[in-house]
């Protein structure tokens, strides 16, 4: 229920950014000065993403079926071991990864908790979940400082 | 100032007046050994490098009590097993090594979440699984176990709190910290599974700040207080810390003013929690509080107001399911000394570097409380 209300206001919110010039590609990009109704829609839009992001990292149900994924088979949700994202540190990838054994990326590490703790099906990597799941970590975090490769 | 740090002030000013601390008969410490299991050969977690331990904390009790020693459990967090059995194992595993203490424990305190969404399925399963404890078993509800029904299965299965007992000269209290949220549900026509849903989760918004002792059941502690001498041993289990940690995740009870009121005029005040998933220490005023870990999994350190007396726990492997988890073993001593161990499955429990510790990158890690669930 929740999800879907979140997509007809994805929906509303695509076609506002269209209306604005947000979505006329890049020929028109930074052609110029930007209105206050197009920077409003670009935050709408990211923020948007940050609520799918929420509802995937706390499991909800209908939004995993709307995007066709399942994050864990076994009732786990990413936010039972990192309530407000915490120790995702995203702040810190890329970085070398100990459990991987590789240099990794933030999308990496949520595959790899996807597959291991939480017993799901890994995402695709460019994915809409993808994507959104890392705007909410991202988002949670956003007035951490950048330390890329710390471990 | 952020609404946080003025309570986390007031706290400091109307708990930690100057000397006030716990009895000077009462005194901490930790030691960290190898589990027998380990001894006698544990293959599994060897195989994975990690090894049980017990962890113990040392507190003196006055003078002409008896030593005892009893064991904790909690947040168990168990699912119906035909959807996940990680966490039944482990809270097998946690079982076993119980009953196979020798000598057994005085009794075994189940310090609440025994569930993760107050199925009857759930509490009955774990009810069969603490079958394989024999000796004297007493609980407290965590908010798991609590808001399918309100607390109807877990009371009628398990009993309800408050309740208190004397033993070798100390009084024991159960509390309930857990059924006390008000009523975000009835306005928003939810339905039980609903309600059981947004509490199950820690870092929900609408459950808002839900743990708390109560009016009604501070009158009843005081009662049940009013005949103890005030120099003689309290211990209190709970599922919540009875202090301010953390409000968000309601690492705390929202009355602990009236709680300190009420546990002020006692010198040896231990409190026993769980509901952190972690090893926690603190003193405030006259009380002692330690927090227990989980058999299900291990929460985060919150990223702000971790007790300073806290010794931080070691990052674990989130691949290794057994890592950082495990219960407790509580002893008192008749030479004024309880020792509460910490049986995690590893063989170091507490970090020893900032890299390696759980609080390690709290200098540097500044959240927000979730958005998507203000409906």
């Amino acid at each position: 229920m929740v999800s879907a209300k979140l997509h007809e206001s994805l929906i509303a919110v695509a076609l506002l950014a269209l209306l604005l010039g947000v979505g006329a590609g890049p020929a028109r990009a930074h052609k110029e000065a930007h209105t206050a109704e197009q920077l409003k829609a670009f935050e709408d839009v990211f923020m948007e993403q940050v609520k799918i992001g929420d509802l995937l990292f706390h499991g909800d149900p209908g939004t995993q079926k709307s995007l066709g994924v399942q994050l864990s088979k076994t009732g786990m949700a990413c936010a039972m071991c990192h309530p407000y994202t915490s120790d995702t540190h995203p702040y810190q990838f890329p970085k070398f990864q100990e459990q991987m054994n590789a240099f990794a990326t933030l999308r990496d590490m949520i595959n790899w908790c996807i597959e291991k703790p939480n017993e799901g099906e890994k995402i695709d990597a460019n994915s809409d979940a993808m994507k959104a799941l890392e705007a909410y970590i991202y988002w949670s975090n956003r007035n951490s400082k950048l330390e890329p490769g710390v471990h | 100032m952020s609404d946080r740090e003025h309570l986390r002030r007031e706290m400091d000013r109307v708990l930690r007046a100057p000397g006030e601390r716990p009895d000077g008969s009462i005194s901490l410490t930790r030691r960290t050994f190898l589990h027998k299991s380990l001894l006698q050969g544990a293959a599994g977690a060897a195989a994975y490098g990690l090894f049980p331990t017990l962890s113990m904390i040392d507190l003196a009790f006055a003078q002409g009590g008896q030593g005892f020693r009893f064991a904790w459990v909690s947040d168990t967090h168990l699912y119906p097993k035909n959807l996940n059995t990680r966490f039944v194992e482990k809270a097998t595993r946690a079982f076993k090594d119980v009953q196979a203490m020798s000598p057994p424990p005085d009794f075994l305190i189940f310090g609440g979440d025994l569930g993760q969404l107050g199925d009857p399925v759930e509490l009955q399963l774990g009810a069969d699984l603490l079958q394989e404890i024999k000796v004297k078993k007493v609980f407290i509800p965590g908010e798991h176990d609590w808001y399918l029904d309100m607390g109807a299965t877990w009371n009628r299965m398990f009993g309800k709190a408050p309740w208190t007992f004397d033993h070798k000269g100390v009084r024991i209290v159960g509390l309930d910290t857990v059924s006390h949220a008000e009523d975000f549900w009835t306005s928003r026509k939810m339905t039980a599974k609903e309600r059981m849903g947004h509490m199950a989760t820690l870092d929900g918004t609408l459950g808002g700040a839900w743990a708390a002792v109560g009016a009604e059941q501070l009158k009843w502690l005081n009662t049940a207080l009013n005949d103890w001498p005030k120099d003689k041993p309290v211990l209190v289990f709970s599922h919540n810390p009875l202090y301010e940690y953390y409000p968000p995740w309601n690492f705390w009870v929202r009355d602990w003013r009236e709680v300190n009121e009420t546990l002020k005029p006692f010198a040896n005040v231990t409190n026993i929690h769980g509901h952190v998933h972690q090893p926690l220490y603190n003193e405030i005023g006259k009380l002692r509080s330690i927090g227990m870990l989980a058999t299900s999994w291990p929460w985060p350190y919150a990223p702000e107001g971790v007790p300073v007396l806290t010794r931080a726990m070691i990052r674990v492997d989130p691949g290794e399911p057994f890592d950082g988890v495990g219960w407790g073993l509580l002893t008192t001593s008749a030479n004024a000394r309880t020792d509460a161990e910490y049986k995690m499955w590893r063989k170091e429990v507490f970090a020893t570097t900032q890299v390696d510790s759980g609080t390690g990158d709290n200098d540097n890690q500044i959240l927000s409380p979730r958005i998507a669930d203000r409906i």
